[in-house]
C-alpha cells in the first residue's frame, strides 16, 4: 500500500472576514502500488486540496496521510508532482530543466543530461534540447514537466489538472504517453481532473468528490482492457454514469 | 498608453540639430546673450577641444565614472542581498519597513554634510552619497522581485526535496533577475545624480567639480561641455541596460 488518507478534514480560514471553509471533511482512503487513481468532482470540492495535501504542500486540519507508512508533512521527492500550468523554469532551457531535479540532488551531470536526452526522445523532443520554454507549445511544455517529473524517479506522480490546458489531440497523445510510462516503471499516480472521460481513459479508480464539505461520494472501479476504446459502449455508460454522479452538484 | 520608447534611432538626431542651429544663431550669429551669461555653440567646442586635448576631460570622465561604479557596487551587493532576505522573510520585512520607509525619502544630497565629516575630501563623500541614492531603488526592486516569484515555481522545486538554500539560489534568485536589472537602471541614473552633486561639493576632481570651478572663472564653455557629457554618460549606461533587459526574456 502506498497512500493511506486517514480522516483528513482541512478548514480554510479566510484572510479578510475570517470566516471558516471547510474543504475537506473526514477523508478517508487507501491507494495502492502502481494504480491510477483519478480525482473528480464539481469545482470547490476540495479534489485539488487533497491533492495538494498528499505532497505535504499542505497539511491536514485533522487527520493523517501517510505514505508507506511515513506521515506526510512537507513535499518530498518520492512524490513527483506535475501542475496544470507546466511550472517550467523560463530561465532555464528544456534540457536544463528536464535535469533540475537531478541536478538539486547532487546527481552527476554529464550522466542526467545523457539521460535526459534519451527521455526527450521517447516523446519527440530531443531537437528541442536547448529551447526555452518560451518558445514551446503547450503541449511541448507540458510533456517537458511530465519528464522532468517522471526522470527523478520518484515512486509517485500527482497530476494536478495537468493536461486541461491542452487541445484534445495533444491531450490524447500525452494520455497514451503517460499512461505508458507509468505502466512500465509500476509508479503509483493520483490524477486530478474535470475531464471525465480523461479519468475513465487511464484509472484503475476513479474517486468522486462531492461539495461542501468536500467529501469522498463514490468510488468506480474500472476494469475496462488496455489500451481502452472511446467508442466502446461500456466506456461511454461509464463516462455517463460518472458525469451524472457529479451533474447533480451543478444544478446548485 | 505607449511607454517612453527606449530604442535609438538616427531620426532622433533631427531635433538636437535644429535646436543647435537656433543656439548658433542665438549665441554667435546674433550675439544676443553674452557669453558669461551662456556659451554659444563655439564656446563649447572651443572648451571641448581645449579639454581634450590637455587630457583634463577624459581624466575627469574617468574619475566620475569610476565612483558611480564603485557606489553602485556597494549599493547592489547591499541592496540585492537585503532584497533577497527581506523578499523571504516577512517577519524580518515587517520589522525593517518602518525604517526604510523613513530613510527612503530622504535626499542623498542630504547626507552631504555627514558625508564630508565621515569620509572628508575626496571620493568617498561621492561614493557614499551614490550608496544612499542607490541602495533603495535595489532594495525595494529586489523585495518586488521575490515577491513576484510564482509560487508554483517554488512549489515545483520542494517536490523535488529543493532545500531552503536551493530554493532560494536556483529559483528566487533567477526569478527576481528581471526587477533587479530594472532596480539597477534606475540607480544608475540616481548615481549620476549623485556623483555630480557629490562631486560639486565633497570633492576634487571629476565632471561636477569641474562644472563647479570652470563657471567661477566665467569659463561656461566647459560648464556646458561638462553638462553635455553627463547626458551622454548617462544615454549610454540607458543603452546598455535596454540592451541587457532585452537578453532577459523571462
Amino acid at each position: 500500500m502506498t497512500f493511506e488518507i486517514e480522516n483528513v478534514s482541512k478548514t480554510f480560514v479566510s484572510g479578510d472576514s475570517g470566516e471558516e471553509v471547510i474543504a475537506l471533511k473526514d477523508i478517508n482512503l487507501t491507494i495502492e502500488t502502481g494504480k491510477f487513481v483519478s480525482f473528480v468532482g464539481p469545482s470547490g470540492c476540495g479534489k485539488t486540496t487533497m491533492l495538494r495535501i498528499i505532497e505535504g504542500f499542505e497539511n491536514p486540519t485533522e487527520g493523517t496521510v501517510k505514505d508507506d507508512g511515513e506521515i506526510v508533512t512537507e513535499p518530498s521527492s518520492e512524490r513527483g508532482f506535475i501542475f496544470q500550468n507546466y511550472s517550467l523554469y523560463p530561465w532555464l532551457n528544456v534540457i536544463d530543466n528536464v535535469i533540475f531535479g537531478l541536478d538539486i540532488n547532487g546527481k552527476p551531470e554529464k550522466e542526467s543530461r545523457k539521460r535526459a536526452m534519451e527521455y526527450l526522445k521517447t516523446v519527440g523532443l530531443e531537437d528541442f534540447a536547448k529551447r526555452y520554454p518560451h518558445e514551446l507549445s503547450g503541449g511541448m511544455k507540458q510533456r517537458v514537466a511530465i519528464i522532468r517529473s517522471i526522470i527523478s524517479d520518484s515512486k509517485s506522480l500527482l497530476m494536478d489538472e495537468s493536461f486541461s490546458a491542452l487541445d484534445i489531440q495533444t491531450k490524447h497523445k500525452l494520455q497514451k504517453q503517460i499512461y505508458k510510462i507509468c505502466q512500465e516503471k509500476n509508479k503509483t499516480i493520483i490524477f486530478v481532473t474535470h475531464d471525465i472521460d480523461e479519468a475513465v481513459f487511464l484509472s484503475d479508480e476513479i474517486v468522486v468528490f462531492s461539495r461542501r464539505p468536500g467529501s469522498i461520494k463514490r468510488i468506480f472501479e474500472i476494469k475496462l482492457e488496455h489500451p481502452r476504446d472511446r467508442d466502446n459502449q461500456e466506456f461511454k455508460d461509464l463516462v455517463s454514469e460518472i458525469s451524472k454522479e457529479i451533474a447533480e452538484f451543478d444544478d446548485e | 498608453m505607449k511607454r517612453f520608447r527606449n530604442e535609438y534611432t538616427r531620426e532622433m538626431l533631427i531635433v538636437p540639430i535644429i535646436l543647435i542651429i537656433i543656439w548658433y544663431f542665438i549665441c554667435d550669429v546674433f550675439q544676443l546673450v553674452p557669453s558669461f551669461m551662456f556659451p554659444g555653440p563655439t564656446d563649447v567646442v572651443n572648451s571641448f577641444v581645449k579639454l581634450v586635448v590637455s587630457g583634463k576631460l577624459f581624466k575627469d570622465i574617468f574619475d566620475t565614472i569610476y565612483k558611480v561604479l564603485f557606489g553602485m557596487l556597494l549599493a547592489s551587493t547591499v541592496g540585492i542581498t537585503f532584497g533577497i532576505i527581506l523578499g523571504w522573510s516577512e517577519r524580518l520585512e515587517t520589522l525593517c519597513k518602518l525604517i526604510i520607509s523613513i530613510l527612503r525619502p530622504i535626499p542623498p544630497i542630504a547626507w552631504i554634510p555627514f558625508s564630508i565629516i565621515w569620509f572628508g575630501i575626496g571620493i568617498g563623500p561621492a561614493v557614499f552619497i551614490i550608496f544612499m541614492g542607490c541602495v533603495f531603488p535595489i532594495l525595494i526592486s529586489t523585495i518586488d522581485g521575490v515577491h513576484r516569484t510564482d509560487p508554483v515555481l517554488i512549489e515545483a522545486a520542494q517536490s523535488f526535496g529543493a532545500s531552503n538554500s536551493q530554493i532560494l539560489t536556483e529559483v528566487i534568485l533567477p526569478s527576481s533577475v528581471p526587477y533587479i536589472v530594472s532596480g539597477l537602471k534606475v540607480a544608475m541614473g540616481i548615481a549620476l545624480m549623485c556623483t555630480i552633486s557629490g562631486e560639486m561639493i565633497g570633492s576634487s576632481s571629476g565632471i561636477g567639480y569641474m562644472i563647479l570651478t570652470s563657471t567661477s572663472l566665467f569659463d561656461t564653455g566647459s560648464t556646458v561641455v561638462g553638462m553635455l557629457v553627463i547626458g551622454v554618460i548617462g544615454v549610454i549606461f540607458d543603452y546598455i541596460f535596454t540592451k541587457v533587459q532585452e537578453r532577459i526574456f523571462w
